[in-house]
C-alpha cells in the first residue's frame, strides 16, 4: 500500500493540476467574499450573515477539493495513464484508496487555505466599512478547520464520483452542478425537501464549518455524516474500478 | 484455406523439462454485448522468440493483449503469463513490460516523473529510471514535459516504462506506428537483442513488411479467430511473402 501511496503523491505533485485548481480557488474566494462584503451594513452586522459570508471559503474549498479528487482518476482515464498505472499496480482498489488518501490530504490543505482566506478577507472587508465582527474564537476555528475537514471529505467524494463517472467533463460538471444548483433546489421550497435538505452532502459540509446552526446539523454531526458520504462514494468507486474493463 | 501449423511447434522445447510457456492463451473469448471481439483463441509463446501478432484492423489483437495484461476480463477461456493471470502476479512489472498506446502520458508531466511514478508503484529502485532513459536514448529530454515530445520520443518513453522492471516478456501493440525509418530500424534492433538474451516479445502489427523483418514466429488472427501460427520461415516457404500468406488467410485477396 505504501508503494501505491508514494506513487500517487508523486503523480499529483508532478503536474500543475493541483496548483492551478488551488490558484483558481483562492481567486474565487477573494471575489466571492469581497462581493458579499458589499451587502447592506445592517445585514452584514448580523452574526448569521457574517458566518455565511466568511463561510464562502468552506464552500469553494469543498468544491475545488472535490474537483481535484475527481481529476485524480478522470485525468488518468482521459490521458490513458490509467493503463500503465494498473499495469504496475494491478490491485486496483489499492490505487483508488491511494487516490482517496492523497486527495483528502491535499483537499484538507485546500480547505484550510480557502477557509483562512475567507475569514481574513471577510474581516478586512467588514473592518474597512466600520462594521463590527461579531464572531468569537470558536466561530473562527470552525470556519477555518471546519473548512479543512469539509474539503478533505469532499475530495474523497470527488474520487468516488470520478471513478464511477470516468469521463472527465461530465464528472466535473456534475460536481459543480450539484454543489452550485441541484442541492439548493432540492433543499429549497421548490422541491419541498425542507429540513431533510440539511442531510445532503453540501449542507453537511456547511454544517462542519459552523454555518447556520439553526437550520443545519451541529458541526460534529455534519462531519460524521459527510465522512459517511465520502466513505460510501470512495467504496463504490473502488468496486467499480476493480470490476470494469479499462478501455 | 487451411494453413494451420501444428500446435506443437509453439510449445516450449521438451528437453528443458516441464517449463511453462511464457504466454498461454487458451480458448479465449471476449464479447462486448453482441460483438464477439475474440472468439475461442488459442496460442502459446515460448521464451527467446519474437512473435508477430498479426491481423487486420478490428481482428481482436488489442483486445487479446488487454485481457492478457489484466486490463479486461475474459468472457470465456483464459490468457496466462508465466502460468498466472496478470492481476495475480506478484510484482508484474518485473516479469512483463507492455506498451499499448503511444500517447498514454499526461502532457504536463515530464518523462522522468512519468517513469518515477511507475518505479515507485512497482517498488523498483529509482536508479532504474536513469537506466531505461539511457537505454532508449531519452536522457536529454527527460525533464521536459511530454507535451513537447515528438511521436518517436513518446514511443521510446513508453518503451522505457515497459523496461523499468527489466522484464522477461515484452508486449507491444503496434509499436512501429508513426515511427520514422530510423526509429523503426532502432526498434527492430532493440527487439532482436532483447530476444537474443532469452527473453520473449509479443508484438502486434498490421505492417507486414516491417513485421517480416523483425519477428521469427507469427500468430495471425482474423475476426477473433486464429487462422495461422508457427515459425515465420515455415509459413513463408515456397517463396511466398508474409503478405501473400496474410492476404490469403484473412480473405482480403484482391
Amino acid at each position: 500500500m505504501r508503494a501505491e501511496l508514494r506513487a500517487e503523491l508523486l503523480r499529483q505533485r508532478s503536474t500543475r493540476t493541483a496548483l492551478g485548481l488551488f490558484g483558481a480557488m483562492l481567486g474565487l474566494v477573494l471575489l466571492a467574499v469581497l462581493l458579499h462584503g458589499l451587502l447592506p451594513a445592517e445585514s452584514l452586522g448580523e452574526t448569521h450573515t457574517q458566518l455565511l459570508v466568511f463561510g464562502r471559503g468552506e464552500f469553494l474549498g469543498a468544491l475545488f477539493a472535490a474537483l481535484l479528487g475527481a481529476m485524480s482518476i478522470t485525468a488518468e482515464i482521459r490521458h490513458g495513464t490509467i493503463r500503465s498505472t494498473f499495469l504496475v499496480s494491478p490491485r486496483r482498489e489499492r490505487v483508488v484508496v491511494a487516490k482517496v488518501a492523497v486527495s483528502v490530504l491535499i483537499g484538507a490543505g485546500f480547505g484550510l487555505a480557502a477557509g483562512a482566506l475567507g475569514v481574513g478577507v471577510g474581516a478586512a472587508a467588514l473592518g474597512a466599512r466600520g462594521i463590527d465582527v461579531r464572531l468569537d474564537g470558536g466561530d473562527y476555528a470552525l470556519l477555518v478547520f471546519g473548512a479543512a475537514g469539509a474539503a478533505a471529505l469532499w475530495a474523497g467524494i470527488g474520487v468516488g464520483v470520478g471513478a464511477l463517472v470516468r469521463n472527465q467533463v461530465p464528472a466535473l460538471i456534475g460536481i459543480c452542478a450539484w454543489l452550485l444548483f441541484v442541492e439548493g433546489l432540492l433543499a429549497g421550497d421548490l422541491v419541498g425537501l425542507g429540513t431533510v435538505g440539511r442531510f445532503l452532502p453540501g449542507a453537511a459540509a456547511a454544517a462542519v464549518s459552523g454555518q447556520d446552526p439553526q437550520l443545519l446539523l451541529a458541526p460534529a454531526e455534519g462531519f460524521v455524516l459527510l465522512a459517511s458520504y465520502a466513505a460510501a462514494w470512495a467504496l463504490a468507486g473502488a468496486i467499480a474500478m476493480s470490476r470494469r474493463d479499462v478501455g | 484455406m487451411s494453413e494451420r501449423v501444428d500446435e506443437r511447434d509453439l510449445l516450449p522445447p521438451p528437453p528443458d523439462g516441464a517449463r511453462d510457456p511464457v504466454v498461454t492463451v487458451a480458448s479465449l473469448t471476449k464479447r462486448y454485448g453482441d460483438l464477439v471481439a475474440v472468439d475461442d483463441l488459442t496460442f502459446s509463446l515460448r521464451s527467446g522468440t519474437v512473435t508477430g501478432f498479426l491481423g487486420p484492423n478490428g481482428a481482436g489483437k488489442t483486445t487479446t493483449l488487454r485481457v492478457l495484461l489484466g486490463l479486461a476480463e475474459p468472457s470465456g477461456g483464459e490468457a496466462l503469463a508465466f502460468g498466472h493471470r496478470y492481476r495475480e502476479l506478484e510484482q508484474p512489472a518485473r516479469r512483463i513490460g507492455a506498451v499499448l498506446e503511444s500517447s498514454d502520458f499526461h502532457p504536463g508531466r515530464s518523462g522522468r516523473d512519468h517513469l518515477r511514478t511507475l518505479a515507485l508503484a512497482a517498488r523498483l529502485p529509482s536508479s532504474r529510471v536513469d537506466d531505461v532513459l539511457a537505454l532508449v536514448e531519452l536522457e536529454p529530454a527527460a525533464d521536459r514535459r511530454v507535451r513537447t515530445y515528438s511521436l518517436g520520443m513518446r514511443q521510446r518513453l513508453g518503451l522505457a516504462g515497459a523496461l523499468l522492471g527489466d522484464p522477461e516478456l515484452l508486449v507491444l501493440d503496434e509499436p512501429a506506428n508513426g515511427l520514422d525509418p530510423a526509429g523503426v530500424h532502432w526498434l527492430r534492433r532493440f527487439l532482436r537483442r532483447f530476444a537474443e538474451r532469452g527473453r520473449t516479445v509479443l508484438v502486434s502489427s498490421h505492417m507486414l513488411a516491417e513485421a517480416a523483418q523483425t519477428v521469427d514466429h507469427v500468430v495471425i488472427i482474423d475476426r477473433g479467430h486464429r487462422v495461422a501460427s508457427g515459425r515465420l520461415e515455415e509459413l513463408t516457404e515456397h517463396g511466398r511473402t508474409l503478405e501473400d500468406v496474410f492476404l490469403g488467410l484473412t480473405g482480403t485477396t484482391p
